[in-house]
Formats: C-alpha cells, structure tokens, sequence
C-alpha cells in the first residue's frame, strides 16, 4: 500500500467536462505510489462565485460537508482545481478561526448527520507535487522530455491568494509552477501580465461573458506574443476558459488565436509518453496537435 | 491683448512669463475630475428625477456594464487623456462665462451635491464588519486597490469607490449597483492593500446583501438550481460520460452524481439555511421562479 494517501475531490469541471485531467492525475499518482481515495457522494465545493457571492452561509455549509468526508477518512483533501481549493481552503480556515461561524454551521451540518470536526488541511495538487512528491521523483518519470515544447504558464487566482492565508509561495513573483513544468524538459516563458486572472472568475463568466472573454482576450494576446506552443494550467475552470474561451474570444473580436490548452496534470501525462487518447487533449475545443507534434515522437520515421 | 493672441500664445507657449504662470495655473487648477464633474452636471439636466450626483455617476456606470469594451474607451477618453483635457479646458473656460464654470463645480452647489443622512445606513458599515470585513473600517482610500484591478480596467467597477460608498452607508447606492459583480474576486487589490483589508470578503458579503435584496443574476440563479438538483455546478452530460468511458474512467465520477443519499445531504443543507428560497428554486418543477 501507498505510503502517503489523500482524499481526492473532484470537484465539478474536471470530472465532469475533462476526464482525461482526471485520469492522468490517477496514472501520475499510481506511478508515484501516493493514494488517492475517492470521496464518495462529494459535491461541487460549492461554486465560489455563486454561492460565495448569494450567500456564505450556504457557501460554508455545503463546503464544510465535503470537509467531513475528508474527515471521515482521516486523510487531507487534494484538488487539482483553483476553485475548489479557494473554496475548501478558505472555509475550512474560517471554521477553524471563527468559532462561531463553526457553530452555525455545525447546526446546519446536524440535520444532515455530519460535523465538521476542524481534522484535515485542504492542499493543491500542484503543492503536493512540489512539497511532498520532489522535483526528483518527478523527474524520474519523465521519458518523453517534452524539450520541443514553450510553455506560457498560467498560474490562476485562488492557488496562490490569499496569500496571507494560503501561504504557497511569492503571489507575485511565483516560480513553483514555472518549476514544475520545466521539469518535464518544456520551457516557461515570460510574458507580459503573468499573473493576471483569466476573466472566468467571481461568477463574472456567468453573469458577463463579454468581460470575461476580454480578459482571456489580453492573456491570449500577451501570450502569443511570447511565442508560446501551449498554455498549462492548474485549474479546470482556468482550462475551460482558455479552451472553450479562446473560441469565444474569437467568435467575439474576430481573432484567429490557437493555442492549446494543457492541464499540469496532462502535461505531466504527456512527459511520462501515455497515449493522447488517455489524457483526452483530442477532445477539447483547441486542437491539441500543434503541441503534441512537438512532444510525441512520429512513430513512422521515429522522430528524426 | 485679444483674445485669440492670447489663445494661440497658450499653445505655441510663447506667453509672458507671467501670463504663462498664470496658464499653467489654471491648468492644475483643473483636474480631470472636475471635466468628470461638468459631465454629472450634464448629466443632471438630462435626469430630472435624479437627485443626487452619487446616484447619476451609478445611472451611467449601469449602462456601461452592458457594453464592457465601449464603456473602457468612454472611460479612456474621460480620464485618461490629460494632455488634451488641459489644452482644451483653459480655452472653454474662458469661452464660458464665469458663472457657468463655478455652477459645474458641484462641490460649491451645496444644496445639491449633498449626501444627507437620509441616504446612510447607519448600520451597514457595522453589518460588513460583523460578517468578516473587520478590516473595512481602516481603509484610508489610497487607492492602490483600483490601480491593481483587471476588472477596473476594462468596466466602470471602481474597488476604492465601493469600499468608500460601503464605509459611509451608502447601502443603497451600492447594491444595485451592477458593478458589483464584475469582480472576478482574483485578490489583486487585496494583495497590495497596505492597510492588509481583506476586500474580497468585503466585496462578497456586499453581494450577500445585494442577493437578500433580490439583485441575482439569472445565470447565477441557474447554477444554485443545478447544485440543488444534482450537487454540481456543473452536471454531467452524454458526451462526458462517453468520454469517460472511453478513458477507462466510470461514466459516472464517484460524488453525488452516484450516490443519491448524498445529495439528499446536500438538499438538506439548502433547505436548512434557506438558500433554496433565496434564488427562488421550485422544488417541483426544479426551476426558479
């Protein structure tokens, strides 16, 4: 058995739009001997902008549920999406500081048979990775180096920030992600407004879908200028915003930008030489195949 | 010396000293707020029912929102052109008699740039810093939070200007407000706040209010419906289950979505703190009201 186990939530974006996330974060974990037990009968974390915004009660209540599952295992949670994090995350710490929101919604919690009992962190897969795994034992599994391939990383909001609560590294001047996936062999490259949001949060993608996607539409600029093969994630909702936003962006400003859109966990599938059926990039709205040529060997003339 | 010397010395800047003074005087005397403000003016006229500037900047703002890219090249042209604003405004001014200029200075109209009580919530202020903005009451309006927010950039949302409205009581003023909800709650402002105020919680338990006062956006509404109906924001479909399938994964993932007593839990918990009655859900029809 594993030494190390984790509870792992879904969430709603990854499981339920792009499986292959899913299922390379199971191959990665199976290859790096760390469990992953699901969490049966989770929600969705609940969706921050929504429920957040409406009501947080209701936000920390359906979040603290999830919490309990956890819990019940024994095990800290790990997400691979920004918003559930954000949302697991800083619940879990308000119910640990604030006891009288604990109670409260310990009340809720009651007539759903559950208690949040305050037992468990709620970590980021990308952290875990870096912390806990080791840039060495990821290096290891690396034997397609994806030398070929520039990278525009895009780190997300709720990974980082806050970052007085969250603590992971420099919410300015990060290099975590940038670490992690130069470990595969690609490169990350600079480009202008890094560490802006990518619009789809807060309920604005929502709400005012020609704000967000004029965010999306200064992301992809800046990183097409930089000249980069493919944009990589750590998070779901980020993901589907560059992925079904990037049509978006250029149904609405008339553009013509084609960069694919890789989850870290994809990536990381790709360095480790699974099939592209496995990860699912055949099945997202940008064509992978620009990327993927740079990153798989063509198996007729083997690659020379 | 006439008036058209004087207005071609202004520009080729070939004035006395002194009346150069003078010129480039009146050119700081004349921000561009007050060109902002002359526009409210207009603005006033224009709504009669209006009464207060505070709410003709939201009336504006409002309409704006519902065209992000027109609206950033409005504010463009308002304010972040000075060199044009101060060669062009020496001359009006002098074009407009000098009753006029002092009657688009809305801070000495008195009787009608005034915020009264009767427009405060006296206890707003207190109810943001009970439900976790402690920190609302410190803000001393730097505005660093504006200058570092995406969103401000390209909407009329103004982060300072919604803690300064919230910090007052303008309850009113900011509830409806649609700005509100183009915050994409990406934590810039709060990371350079140099009095470390935790604006997004502010800028969310604002919105709380603003829902308990029935300002929800449909689609927004949608997504508690489809969270109640299934425990996911966003629910499964044919197309991912195959997906699924074909990956080797479950066609359905191992949450509510496979097991029901556990979005049993999950309805529970929205009947318990009623959120199921805020967005209006119809448990029968499952859809909102």
């Amino acid at each position: 058995m594993a030494e190390q186990e984790f509870a792992y939530f879904l969430g709603c974006i990854m499981n339920n739009r792009y499986p292959g996330i899913e299922k390379s974060t199971r191959l990665l974990f199976d290859a790096l001997d760390v469990g992953l037990k699901d969490m049966e009968g989770a929600s969705c974390c609940p969706a921050p902008g929504v429920f957040g915004s409406f009501d947080r009660t209701t936000w920390a209540a359906i979040a603290a549920r999830n919490l309990t599952i956890a819990e019940e295992q024994g095990n800290d949670i790990m997400t691979e999406c920004n918003g559930c994090f954000g949302s697991l995350f800083e619940s879990n710490h308000m119910l640990h500081e604030d006891a009288e929101m604990k109670e409260k919604i310990n009340k809720v919690l009651a007539e759903a048979g559950r208690e949040f009992k305050g037992e468990i962190q709620v970590r980021h897969f990308a952290e875990i990775l870096y912390n806990d795994v080791g840039m060495d034992k990821l290096a290891e599994l690396v034997t397609n180096p994806l030398e070929n391939l520039k990278v525009a990383v895009h780190y997300g909001c709720h990974f980082l920030k806050p970052s007085s609560e969250i603590g992971i590294d420099n919410p300015m001047k990060p290099t975590i992600l940038d670490e992690l996936v130069e470990v595969t062999g690609a490169q990350s490259i600079p480009y202008k407004d890094k560490m802006m949001c990518c619009g789809a949060g807060g309920g604005l993608r929502s709400r005012d879908l020609d704000v967000t996607a004029d965010f999306t539409k200064e992301k992809l600029t800046n990183m097409r200028e930089a000249g980069v093969d493919a944009i990589v994630n750590v998070c779901p909702f980020c993901h589907l915003q560059f992925d079904v936003g990037q049509v978006e962006v250029n149904e609405k400003f008339g553009t013509d930008f084609e960069i694919p859109v890789f989850h870290l966990a994809q990536l990381y599938g790709m360095a480790m030489g699974l099939p592209k059926e496995e990860l699912t990039v055949d099945a997202h709205q940008i064509c992978t195949d620009s990327a993927l040529d740079k990153c798989y060997l063509d198996e007729i003339t083997g690659g020379e | 010396m006439s008036f058209l010397k004087r207005l071609k010395n202004v520009f080729s800047g070939e004035d006395e000293p002194e009346k150069k003074e003078e010129a480039v005087k009146s050119e700081k005397d004349k921000p561009s707020v007050e060109k902002k403000e002359t526009k409210v003016q207009e603005k006033v006229e224009e709504v009669p029912a209006a009464e207060k500037p505070e709410k003709v900047e939201d009336k504006p703002a409002e309409e704006k929102t519902k065209e992000p890219v027109a609206a950033e090249k409005a504010e463009t042209k308002k304010e972040e052109k000075p060199e044009k604003a101060e060669v062009e405004e020496p001359v009006k001014s002098k074009e407009e008699p000098k009753k006029e200029r002092s009657e688009s200075m809305t801070l000495l109209q008195k009787d009608e740039a005034i915020v009264t009580r009767a427009d405060i919530d006296e206890n707003f202020k207190q109810e943001i810093m009970d439900a976790g903005g402690e920190s609302l009451g410190i803000c001393f309006q730097c505005g660093t939070c504006t200058a570092a927010c995406p969103s401000g950039r390209r909407t009329p949302y103004r982060i300072r200007q919604l803690v300064r409205r919230s910090l007052i009581g303008l309850k009113e003023d900011v509830i409806p407000d649609d700005t509100l909800w183009m915050c994409t709650t990406c934590y810039e402002c709060q990371e350079r706040c140099p009095r470390g105020i935790k604006i997004v919680d502010i800028v969310k338990i604002v919105r709380n209010y603003a829902a308990q006062a029935g300002y929800m956006g449909k689609a927004h509404k949608m997504v508690g419906s489809f969270v109640i109906k299934t425990g996911h924001g966003v629910p499964i479909n044919p197309q991912t289950q195959e997906l699924r399938k074909s990956v080797g994964l479950d066609e359905l993932p191992p949450t509510t979505h496979s097991f029901p007593e556990a979005l049993e839990e999950v309805q529970t918990i929205v009947k318990a703190t009623g959120f199921d009655n805020l967005i209006g859900y119809n448990w029968e029809t499952g859809a909102i009201d």
